[in-house]
């Protein structure tokens, strides 16, 4: 059998550290693979129960992108509204990303990805815009940026983390 | 009062002072990087950053309002937001509107 001897205690660390290196990138990938459409169809779940649950008190949509108001006549206060979002795909979406790219076309992985993260950061607008008292929402604008990306040589290299950005002009 | 609408409906713009700015360039901390790394595996929203960038932003705009607060003026119209990403890892965010005085109508 082996001995474990004051000299070998750091190799054994070391070849530990290796082994968990080693194993971690594969492991994940094959978890984003396995769990990763469970959580984005939860999410997409969720999101979308909230919206019908805001669709119900509203009657409609309390957001627009108009500039001036719908139903208001007389404005007595207005302020500016803004929420947002970070999202990121994940490796299993960002490698049939890449994959797809290869031979252009849709790529579906990335579409379902940009939607979500869009329509999550107008949804959490409405409900702002409800907590916060305002009747309506006008000049609504949803903006998109790439955040802590790394750019090598001049270009990007592949998709990374996005900000949605939804803002407005509350009045009420 | 701050609006992204070219005037306030309501309201009469009596007179322009300028363009007001603000602006704040914010980095992560490498632990919360690394977290953020892990979520990456499974996708989906990146709290850490959402909650990063939301308060950069209410700083950048709280910058403007008080440059345009010293320019005397009671509210700043068509509001527009930047974001650049500056050296790896840094953001800058950016908010400029028109500073004005308003009187409602």
């Amino acid at each position: 059998m082996y001995d474990i001897t004051a000299e070998s205690i750091p190799l054994l660390i070391i070849f530990v550290l290796v082994a968990v290196f080693v194993l971690f990138f594969p492991l994940a990938f094959i978890y984003s693979m396995l769990f990763g459409w469970i959580h984005e169809s939860g999410r997409q779940k969720k999101l979308l129960a909230r919206e019908q649950k805001v669709a119900g008190i509203v009657g409609g949509d309390n957001i627009h992108t108009l500039s001036t108001p719908i139903s208001l006549e007389k404005i007595s206060q207005c302020g500016l509204v803004m929420t947002n979002i970070t999202v990121s795909p994940s490796w299993w979406q960002l490698f049939l990303g890449s994959i797809k790219s290869i031979f252009g076309g849709q790529i579906q992985s990335y579409d379902k990805v940009l939607a979500y993260g869009r329509a999550e950061a107008m949804q959490r607008l409405r409900e702002q815009a409800l907590g916060e008292g305002w009747s309506e929402i006008i000049n609504v604008r949803v903006e998109t940026s790439m955040v802590m990306n790394k750019v090598k040589g001049g270009q990007q290299n592949k998709m990374g983390t996005l900000e949605f950005l939804a803002y407005g002009t509350g009045i009420r | 009062m701050t609006s992204n609408t070219e005037t306030i409906p309501g309201f009469k713009i009596t007179k322009s002072l300028g363009v007001a700015t603000g602006s704040t360039v914010r980095a992560k901390h490498i632990g919360k990087d690394i977290l953020a790394g892990l979520k990456n595996i499974v996708g989906g929203e990146l709290k850490a950053y959402t909650e990063l960038l939301m308060e950069a932003r209410t700083e950048a705009l709280g910058r403007m309002m008080m440059d345009a607060a010293q320019r005397g003026a009671n509210a700043v119209v068509n509001v527009r937001f930047a974001t650049s990403s500056v050296a790896g890892g840094a953001a800058e965010l950016f908010a400029y509107g028109t500073a004005v005085t308003v009187q409602q109508e």
